[in-house]
């Protein structure tokens, strides 16, 4: 089974919960069964609920709008469906997406996140249909000066864009950003398409996408198959490794086909356009005509979000809030305008399905060095003129490169505003940050070349496997402050210890010792093992050994994550629950907007705990949420430490 | 059993008597450094006897009275001195006693096993307990608690210091780690290497005048103009992070003295922290690899460690942790309803300021 759709029961229970909150009870119920009792068919659907095939056929169609199930359709004739764990979760991170992309492309990309997670997936011309509706052809735009039959956006689009009933989860907040967004002319709406496209956010829908990863690893088998052997069976070991390796470089090609860009016609008006805008405040789509649209073809074209991107991003600004922590505030700016530069070139995280590696083959061609992607401390110079980037350097390389004396407490006798160094100076100072980067423990970045004053590039994997690490020795060092965190260090460089190896290691009397691992062992980050030296298994004669495995505590602190966020998602039903009623006065619609004249102080004053509650618990719901990007998206299984 | 090359030089001396002769060559050997070695040849260079025969027997007789053990090496015989101390207590040691002197003597400082010396000797368990016990009266052997195996009696002679082995090394007392010590000196040692690798940097290190030149320039233009620009929109500020108000904070130096376990060691017993002991490389080294475990340092590379740092006051762990589930004493027992819920949480309550559902 695939790695990434091994469920727990917890996570179904997280993700029941995320589905009902984001598309009500009919689809959260229909949702459940499916979690209940796995992959199954429409009929067996409705024998496991006390649903009618209508409801049922009602709620799939919610899920499957959205992404969150897989179905057979394309390669079987009767539909078999299944959840989609991934993209269920992912439905906690809905608010997250659009200001990752806000932070990246603007307000007028997020704006087309938004819609497009709310929707699961839609037609590029619908989707500005919905925004940009034809009906109001005639609406005149005041505040622009040559207001040449631009098209403003209604409010009667609103219903359209909340097509879906978003609920209290952050989801919320980003239709909120939707409606006051600032995408104002098609025009806009294309170049945000495009860019988004361009940079791998957004991707084609296709049929294949729906296929659970049982049925995809079986039509990437047959075809394989049918390549190589005219669809029968190999016979031998070397045979059966082609077809594997095969297999999975149809799976590569099939998911790599999905994520590619589109031909954009290069529209003729468009940069024409784009100056009037700065001359004019305003471009006219309409009198550009059809030159500034896309080709009808592509209008025709389904999109949806690339779950996988999200992944990248999250990472980038994982790192950098690491790095913030490890070396200051303007070494982690520069580090985020490195990973953000790299960022569209990077598809994913990690491979799903490498190539096995094959001794044999790398003896014969050499082994193959991965694709790196790079960047120059030139481009991050360039990127960077805003920062006061003499910050967080020792004094004495300031000095040495900017040639301003220091004193003896290591002031500078003569302050350098870093906006008005060179460039030369300016690129020097850049590259001391990054060597504090790459002089890490972490190794943020590595050395790849002398191009461009130094050119280099991010290993991830390795950054990816100690984040893991970090974020467990985190959760053992809030929980047992003192010795938890020395012992899981221990084990983890030295492996399996006895009691007086780890005495020796962490310099401790094995009493201290024994508290630490009982704790550690019953919140299973740790194990212990007994290994007897001779036939009768005598306790004496055992050898007894602790142990500490990567995967495991990883595998079990995404399991506690996962169940504290189910708790933050109960809490916030009960603490909504208390205030009930005040909320429902609160959320009349003569009542929105003039609370403090409607409502009576003790309300105002419920009204506003509730919704300092809400913030606090939402917000931590997104911090374990980026945990769990940590301990689960980041990297693969860790077959062995 | 003498060799060709080393003759016995015959001397014509007038003849002593034997004892005055051993005295003599026990003198001899006995002013050399304590624990030398000494070969036929080196006896026979201190001409003392007249001939190789007269050699053995002198030496035969001082092995007689336990002021020399004779050794192998090599297939050769050797000899070393005891003192005469020592010497007089080893004579009035039984047989029993002085072939249980010998065992332990043999393992020198590694010491050894109560149950290996009864294996060895054949006795019985009363007979070894008496003959090490007057061993032990006679302060000839002493007995040490093994580090590596916490249950068995090891036994030395009382001159020699227990081994690595046995007692542990320069961090351990009495086969426990001197916690005091080691507390102590890895405070020094953390306080050296932040010197060598960081650097403390006040807070108005760079303190420059926001000298808006720009700014005043774009104002100028607007004010001329009467119309505000938008390509000349006053430049952006660098942005200096409010982090620091006030305060010193460490950052890593730009050309650093990285710590090895060596260059600390060195540095450890040249400032005599240690009163009369000396810290070996490897001591150094369990000391720096214990402090990474701890966090208090971190290793650049496989040798060289630096002081780890924190740039930020505050201490985060993660979102589980921060959360009150993260550090929940009945996390596991938690379930969806019941007494023990998210509903009914105490500790949510306090975290929010809420009141929780109370169930009885």
């Amino acid at each position: 089974m695939s790695y990434t759709q091994r469920e727990t029961p917890v996570l179904a229970e997280l993700c029941t919960f995320l589905v009902q909150d984001h598309y009500g009870e009919l689809a959260g119920r229909v949702y459940s069964i499916l979690a209940r009792y796995g992959r199954q068919s429409l009929q067996q659907m409705v024998r496991n609920s006390y649903l009618n095939r209508r409801q049922v056929s009602l709620g799939l169609a919610t899920l499957v709008q959205t992404h969150v199930i897989f179905h057979s359709s394309a390669v079987a004739p009767l539909s078999i469906y299944e959840i989609d764990w991934q993209q269920s979760y992912n439905l906690v991170r809905l608010g997250k997406v659009v200001k990752l992309v806000e932070d990246r492309f603007g307000k007028n990309a997020s704006t087309v996140i938004g819609n497009l997670l709310e929707h699961g997936h839609t037609r590029i011309g619908d989707l500005k249909s919905a925004l940009f509706p034809p009906q109001e052809q005639d609406d005149e735009d005041d505040e622009v000066v040559n207001g040449t039959g631009k098209r403003k956006r209604s409010n009667g689009t609103a219903n359209g864009v909340n097509g879906v009933n978003g609920t209290s989860n952050g989801a919320t907040d980003a239709d909120a950003d939707a409606e006051s967004g600032s995408l104002k002319t098609v025009e806009e709406y294309y170049d945000a398409v495009e860019t988004l496209m361009r940079n791998g956010w957004v991707m084609k829908v296709e049929p294949t996408q729906y296929l659970g990863p049982g049925d995809y690893h079986q039509i990437a088998e047959d075809r394989a198959r049918q390549e190589l052997w005219g669809g029968d069976n190999p016979s031998g070991t070397k045979a059966k490794k082609e077809l594997t390796s095969h297999t999975l470089r149809h799976k590569r090609a099939t998911r790599d086909a999905w994520s590619e860009c589109p031909q954009f016609v290069p529209r003729k008006s468009k940069e024409q356009a784009n100056k009037r805008v700065k001359v004019n405040g305003a471009n006219g789509w309409a009198a550009g005509g059809d030159d500034g649209a896309f080709s009808s073809k592509l209008e025709e074209l389904p999109i949806r979000v690339n779950p996988e991107k999200i992944a990248v991003a999250m990472r980038t600004e994982q790192l950098v809030r690491l790095v913030e922590q490890r070396l200051g505030y303007i070494t982690a700016r520069i580090y985020q305008v490195m990973l953000q530069s790299i960022e569209t070139e990077i598809a994913r995280c990690f491979e799903e399905w490498p190539e096995p590696i094959d001794l044999s083959d790398i003896e014969r061609n050499g082994a193959v060095p991965p694709t790196l992607h790079l960047v120059t401390a030139h481009d991050v110079e360039r990127q960077t003129k805003d920062l006061d980037i003499c910050e967080g350097l020792d004094p004495h390389a300031v000095s040495k490169i900017t040639g301003h004396h220091l004193d003896k407490s290591a002031n500078l006798e003569d302050p350098v505003d870093p906006s008005t160094l060179g460039h030369h100076e300016r690129l020097q100072l850049v590259h001391a940050h990054i060597e504090l980067l790459s002089k890490d423990p972490f190794h943020f970045v590595t050395w790849h070349s002398r191009a461009g004053h130094s050119q280099w590039h991010v290993e991830f994997d390795g950054i990816a496997k100690n984040l893991i690490q970090q974020e467990i020795e985190n959760t053992v060092s809030a929980r047992k402050p003192q010795f938890g965190l020395k012992l899981i260090r221990a084990l983890q460089r030295k492996g399996k210890l006895d009691e007086r190896q780890a005495c020796i290691a962490m310099m401790m009397s094995a009493n201290d010792i024994r508290g630490v691992v009982n704790d550690l062992t019953v919140q299973g980050f740790v194990q212990t093992q007994e290994i007897p030296k001779v036939e009768r298994r005598e306790a004496k004669h055992s050898l007894h050994l602790i142990w500490y495995d990567r995967q495991r505590a990883r595998e079990k602190l995404l399991h506690d994550t996962y169940k504290g966020m189910i708790r933050i998602l109960q809490r916030i039903a009960w603490e909504k629950e208390k205030v009930q009623v005040v909320l429902s006065k609160a959320e009349r619609t003569d009542v929105v907007g003039k609370e403090v004249k409607y409502l009576q102080s003790d309300e105002l004053i419920q009204l506003n705990k509730w919704k300092n509650s809400e913030e606090k618990l939402l917000l931590q719901l997104a911090r374990e949420d980026d945990l769990v990007a940590v301990l689960r998206d980041f990297y693969g299984p860790l077959i062995s430490a | 059993m003498a060799s060709a090359s080393t003759g016995p030089k015959t001397e014509d001396v007038p003849m002593v008597d034997a004892t005055h002769r051993i005295d003599e060559l026990y003198e001899q050997c006995a002013s050399r450094d304590a624990g030398t070695i000494f070969f036929q040849r080196d006896l026979s260079g201190m001409q003392v006897a007249e001939s190789v025969e007269e050699l053995l027997a002198l030496v035969n007789s001082l092995c007689s009275q336990q002021l020399m053990k004779m050794m192998v090496f090599d297939n050769e015989p050797c000899w070393k001195v005891r003192p005469r101390r020592e010497a007089e207590k080893l004579r009035t040691l039984t047989a029993d006693e002085g072939m249980v002197y010998t065992h332990i003597d043999l393992a020198q400082a590694e010491g050894v096993w109560s149950k290996a010396l009864r294996a060895k000797t054949n006795f019985t368990q009363a007979v070894l307990t008496k003959c090490l016990k007057a061993l032990e009266s006679k302060d000839l052997v002493q007995s040490v608690m093994s580090v590596k195996h916490p249950n068995r009696k090891m036994y030395l002679l009382k001159t020699l210091k227990p081994s690595e082995d046995i007692a542990g090394g320069l961090w351990q007392s009495n086969g426990d780690f001197d916690m005091g010590m080691i507390d102590e000196i890895s405070q020094i040692i953390a306080r050296k290497i932040e010197v060598d690798t960081c650097i403390r940097v006040p807070a108005s290190w760079n303190n420059y005048a926001p000298e808006d030149r720009g700014a005043a320039i774009a104002q100028k233009k607007a004010q001329v103009m009467g119309v505000r620009d938008i390509e000349e929109a006053p430049a952006v500020r660098p942005y200096r992070p409010p982090v620091h108000a006030g305060s010193a904070r460490l950052v890593h130096k730009d050309k650093p003295h990285y710590a090895t376990s060596s260059s600390m060691a060195a540095w450890l017993n040249a400032a005599e922290v240690l009163k009369g002991r000396v810290a070996r490389d490897e001591d150094m080294e369990q000391l720096l690899e214990m402090m990474v475990l701890d966090g208090r340092l971190e290793k650049v590379s496989a040798i060289n460690y630096r002081t780890a740092l924190n740039m930020s006051d505050a201490k985060v762990y993660n979102g589980f942790v921060d959360a009150p589930c993260g550090t929940c004493p009945v996390f596991d027992l938690c379930a969806d309803e019941g007494a023990i819920s998210a509903r009914a949480c105490v500790y949510f309550g306090e975290w929010l300021g809420t009141d929780s559902e109370e169930i009885y």
